[in-house]
């Protein structure tokens, strides 16, 4: 069930993507989200002059171009955009880091005129899906970074707690001789904060990978 | 060695001498004089451009001030970079001062990060460092730390204290004498002729067999081009902190003394200009 604020399903495709011998994990879907506007001043960031306008105010001014609209409905997605929900492209890459030892999920999400979206409305959507409250320390958080491949600015989960919590179930499935795909589980958990839902069959299809030593 | 310790003085001191100019573009009937200042090659952009920001708002609409950013020839310039790294990797064969053109419009989101605070500098510092404590100690140094150990050492880099900020990262460049050095070196190797923004992966101070790995090693394994054979001219230049150190060099030792601040060893590779 998608977190409060997002309606629709989600039109997805997973690719595997392969540059030289490391890849990545790369997944878009186009899902409506309900948008608050910028709440700069909240978040303790100093206010800068917002010269473009909200998403809101752009649906509401019939900016979306209707030959996406279209693109939609025959898909069958049926994707109902709420009374102030916009359309969104969500973009999701599953790098390995070699410094930690772990997958890290990397994530930008785009209006449908390529207009990214800012921080403070990541978050926003964040704090709406998240059943638990992300720690408040900037290591634990979701930041800005460099894709580490393409060079291009993407949102990232950082990593550093992500052996706290996948540890636990990794000892817990060799004691009892289970198999344990690391990258699904992984994913099942830090997903749905960012709006990433898995399908169940991602579950009961795949074949378990090995886990990361 | 009182030699080594001269060299960490002198990587923490290396300026730049850069000139800011406003974008044509965004110039006014205000006339906006370029603005000169010494950059510190360990820190970054955003970090020490107070000044400049100040003397070209004077020269701007204020409805017209967006975020700052800077491009050096039509290339916008990643302030999460060190600004040594951006030097040496677009301007280090080229005369001083560095020419930078300031911007406050049209933002480049596809290229740069948002930096709209100190602490997104802090957070992004703070998060190289953990990183690099995680390749050298599995994040047990980092993570021993107190809380305000991590602030010192974001308050000497933004303070420009050498020892203040020393006083706390010698303990990131420890390491048990029975292991002989780091479990394995951070570093990043920079090139222009790549789409792939940097080079990252494990490689160990030393061999199983105990070969100390050098510089050359690490070119071998990471980027061989850039290690001319015998007879062929130079192709590349290899450098770290603006300077080109001889591959023979200990990779543990560039690690301990020519790491920036983020404790990153920092590699650019750059074609030997043709004249």
């Amino acid at each position: 069930m998608a977190g409060a604020g997002s309606s629709g399903r989600s039109i997805g495709r997973t690719t595997l993507i392969s540059h030289s011998e490391e890849g990545y994990l790369k997944k878009t879907s186009l899902r409506s989200v309900t948008i608050t506007s910028n709440n700069a001043a909240e978040s303790g960031v100093p206010e800068q002059a917002d010269p473009h306008p909200t998403l809101e105010e752009k649906l509401s001014a019939g900016d979306v171009s209707s030959d996406v609209r279209s693109d939609l409905e025959e898909d069958d997605a049926c994707v109902q955009a709420a009374a102030s929900g916009v359309v969104l492209q969500h973009e999701y890459h599953v790098l390995f880091s070699c410094s930690f030892g772990v997958p890290v999920l990397y994530f930008r999400v785009f209006d449908l005129e390529g207009r990214s979206l800012c921080l403070e409305q990541v978050w926003d959507i964040v704090r709406r899906n998240s059943r638990m409250r992300l720690q408040q320390s900037p290591w634990n958080t979701i930041t800005q970074q460099e894709h580490p491949m393409l060079g291009q600015p993407f949102f990232v989960l950082h990593p550093c707690k992500t052996e706290e919590f996948m540890g636990p179930v990794v000892r817990a499935a060799e004691a009892e001789n289970r198999k344990v795909n690391y990258v699904v589980t992984w994913l099942s958990v830090v997903g749905p904060l960012v709006g990433l839902e898995l399908a169940l069959s991602y579950s009961t299809l795949l074949q378990p990978a090995l886990c990361p030593q | 060695m009182a030699d080594d310790k001269d060299v960490l003085r002198d990587v923490w001191f290396g300026r730049i001498p850069t000139c800011f100019a406003l974008y044509q573009d965004e110039v006014t009937e205000k006339e906006a004089e370029p603005f000169y200042l010494l950059l510190p090659r360990v820190s970054y952009l955003t970090l020490v451009t107070d000044k400049v920001k100040k003397h070209f708002l004077k020269a701007v609409k204020p409805e017209d001030v967006e975020e700052m950013w800077f491009e050096y020839e039509g290339t916008p310039l990643k302030w999460h970079y060190p600004i040594g790294v951006l030097f040496d990797l677009h301007a280090l064969n080229t005369a001083l001062p560095w020419s930078i053109t300031v911007h406050f419009k049209n933002f480049p989101e596809r290229d740069l990060l948002h930096c709209l605070s100190n602490s997104v500098i802090e957070a992004h510092f703070m998060s190289c460092i953990k990183e690099a404590d995680a390749l050298k100690h599995k994040s047990q140094v980092i993570n021993d730390m107190q809380k305000k150990d991590h602030k010192q050492l974001w308050m000497g880099l933004q303070n420009d204290k050498f020892d203040q900020f020393w006083a706390m990262n010698r303990k990131l460049m420890e390491y048990p004498t029975e292991e002989g050095g780091f479990r394995y070196i951070p570093f990043r190797i920079y090139q222009t002729m790549s789409d792939r923004p940097f080079i990252q992966k494990l490689f160990r101070p030393a061999s199983p067999e105990g070969h100390t790995h050098t510089l050359g090693d690490l070119l071998k394994e990471m980027y061989p081009a850039a290690i001319a054979h015998d007879g062929d001219a130079k192709k590349y230049q290899v450098l770290i902190q603006g300077i080109e150190p001889l591959l023979e060099t200990p990779l543990q030792w560039l690690s301990e003394h020519l790491s920036h601040p983020d404790n990153f060893l920092h590699v650019c590779i750059l074609p030997v200009p043709t004249d």
